[in-house]
């Protein structure tokens, strides 16, 4: 069964009296358990579809089904319900909570969904424990690397088994062995967890960690096929 | 409330200049606002005790025709045998002192100067004139049978070159619409703490003062002292009789009242002032906040965060900062308040208005008087004023769009 699906999906944004479409009627779904880059030059759309999939925007028109449920009309606060226990998101700026600790930040999704404190904490250092940072657990993000803090962000997307990670150009600001080290990581817990990520990039050694690649250009998907990349 | 109160109270801590310095607005705000409260509450207080203390009493009886304003002498505008009434008075529970004045206008003369002065023909044995046993600096008060002495304000000794066991001559108006003259002894000089009191003010005993006046036995009123003071107004309505009028402390002392009420009101006004002055401050920090962490709040929505959750967090650090600025406040303005109500300002000159029946007081030295009641109010309206200015700003970031506030927007 599919994971998501999006139909016809467009977005304009009207800037003034100019319009500017950043989607033209995509069309793809993603089934659980995939491991898909997003792949297409700046301004194809990628970002776009990502935030209409993670339900941070809505389309102009189209659908976007999550486990077969229409999502795409939903307001904001079932939106963000919908975020809540379904979404994990890891941001190409390391987009921790500045005052909150590693493991405040992994924790936080938990709190919001309402875990109690047991469950929690085993969730918290498992994760932590998943993505080697354990012993940076009470550590705030000023105190962190780059690559270490986008590990806790893979940990905080995962910390309320989401059905999906959506990730936006995860490794776009770290070095190359970073880069290298959160994409494992993401690999690996994707294949331990049968947990849905799509993410986005241009970086040809991030799309060779793919088990599918999905082409945009100009608002349109180019080319939708499952298969391991070349590049 | 989830750990919101946690990313809310770190946001503060992670700011702290920012935070420090809208603290240090609130503190300052609160202790200015808890300290003009203060010193005016004890102005007034001040004045109106000094007011019923050396002037007024709790109550008054006077004849019905009696007007204060022209400190009449004729027969019909004093208070037949008061020496009755005031046994009568004495013998109610609840009466702390009562006794019988009688106030005449005059001159004194020393050498080549004049000054004019209000007479107070008093019995010394009553304890309502105690304030003025304790406010002698030097000599002492007349006996009741006492033919020739009197109590002259040092202030007024000093200005004429008198000290006591010197003469001096006052003029008065009579009874018989005439004026006499007689010479007196100073026995006594005192200082109340009021110069343009003690400028103005001559005692004698009773029974000389009747007599200089052509006033035979008659008063001009009976002052009473009441041992509960809110208590006068049902007092007057019992000691109602006809020919005579009854006035509580309020009535006598109506020129303080209005201003204790016109105070009141300039008061609020400079509440508002200065709490808005605070609230804007307040505002400030919080939407510089906003705009720094509006990614900060993208991540927060993208996690799942409502708005609702979003605006409560924002008025959570309001009402952090709020709660302790104002904690700071009231514990730093009360310090203030406690040590001036000790010590008193001092202004050196007196301050004071005087009007034959109505008389503002205003001492040389004047002290802060803490209200419990008060304080809690401005603490309320102090914490209600800067939650509300909190709502704009968070609702400012509540309003924001996921995606624009990712991308810092």
């Amino acid at each position: 069964m599919s994971a998501i699906e999006v139909e016809q999906i467009t977005k304009t944004y009207k800037i003034g009296t100019q319009e500017t479409h950043a989607l033209r009627g995509v069309t793809a779904s993603f089934n659980e358990g995939e491991f898909t880059a997003l792949v297409g030059p700046s301004g194809s759309g990628k970002t776009t579809l990502l935030q209409i999939i993670g339900c941070l925007d809505q389309p102009t028109s189209g659908a976007l089904r999550i486990k077969g449920q229409d999502v795409s009309r939903l307001n904001a606060d079932q939106r963000a319900d919908l975020r809540k226990g379904t979404i994990g998101f890891v941001f190409q700026f390391f987009a921790l909570i500045p005052g909150l600790t590693a493991y405040e930040n992994v924790e936080l999704p938990l709190l919001l969904n309402g875990e109690g404190t047991a469950a929690r904490k085993a969730r918290v250092l498992e994760l932590l424990d998943a993505v080697g940072l354990s012993e940076r657990a009470n550590h705030r993000p000023d105190q962190l690397s780059g690559g270490e803090q986008q590990r806790v962000a893979v940990a905080r997307a995962l910390s309320v088994r989401p059905l999906m990670v959506l990730a936006d150009e995860p490794t776009a600001n770290l070095d190359t062995e970073n880069g290298k080290q959160v994409m494992e990581i993401m690999r690996r817990l994707n294949q331990e967890t049968g947990v849905t990520f799509l993410f986005a990039t241009h970086d040809p050694r991030v799309v060779s960690y793919a088990t599918r690649v999905v082409q945009l250009r100009d608002g349109r998907i180019d080319d939708n096929h499952s298969a391991i990349p070349t590049v | 409330m989830f750990k919101i109160w946690k990313i809310a109270f770190r946001d503060l801590v992670r700011n702290r200049r920012r935070s420090l310095l809208t603290l240090l607005a609130i503190v300052i705000g609160v202790s200015l606002l808890l300290f003009t409260g203060s010193f005016y509450d004890g102005v007034f207080a001040g004045s109106l005790d000094m007011s019923i203390h050396l002037q007024t009493s709790d109550l008054q009886i006077r004849a019905q025709s009696y007007d204060a304003d022209k400190i009449s002498l004729d027969w019909k505008d004093l208070i037949e045998n008061p020496q009755d009434l005031t046994g009568q008075i004495e013998a109610i529970q609840g009466v702390q002192a009562v006794t019988p004045v009688l106030w005449a206008s005059g001159m004194l003369l020393s050498g080549s100067e004049s000054v004019g002065v209000q007479i107070n023909g008093i019995d010394p044995r009553s304890p309502i004139y105690d304030p003025i046993r304790q406010a002698l600096t030097s000599g002492e008060m007349f006996a009741a049978d006492d033919r020739g002495g009197v109590l002259v304000g040092e202030s007024l000794a000093k200005s004429l070159g008198l000290s006591v066991g010197q003469n001096i001559t006052l003029v008065t108006n009579t009874a018989n619409r005439e004026t006499d003259q007689a010479a007196f002894t100073i026995r006594g000089l005192f200082d109340t703490g009021v110069a343009q009191y003690d400028d103005s003010t001559i005692y004698m005993p009773l029974e000389k003062a009747q007599t200089f006046t052509a006033a035979g036995t008659r008063a001009s009123a009976i002052r009473i002292l009441l041992n509960d003071r809110t208590q006068a107004e049902s007092y007057a309505a019992a000691f109602a009789a006809p020919g005579l009028q009854v006035l509580t402390w309020k009535q006598l002392n109506s020129i303080l009242m209005d201003s204790v009420n016109a105070s009141a009101a300039f008061i609020q006004l400079l509440y508002f002032i200065v709490l808005g002055m605070v609230a804007v401050v307040i505002a400030n920090t919080l939407l510089m906040s906003v705009f720094e962490r509006t990614r900060e709040m993208g991540i927060l929505s993208a996690l799942g965060m409502k708005s609702r959750q979003i605006l409560g967090m924002f008025l959570l650090e309001a009402g952090m900062l709020a709660v302790v600025g104002v904690a700071l406040g009231v514990l730093f303005g009360g310090l203030i308040v406690y040590y001036y109500s000790q010590v008193g300002i001092s202004f050196g000159q007196d301050i004071m208005e005087v009007k034959a029946s109505n008389m503002i007081t205003y001492g040389k030295v004047l002290y802060t008087q803490f209200s419990a009641l008060k304080t809690m109010q401005l603490s309320l309206t102090a914490l209600i004023m800067i939650l509300l200015v909190a709502v704009y700003p968070a609702s400012f970031a509540a309003r924001l769009q996921p995606v624009q506030s990712l991308h810092g927007k």
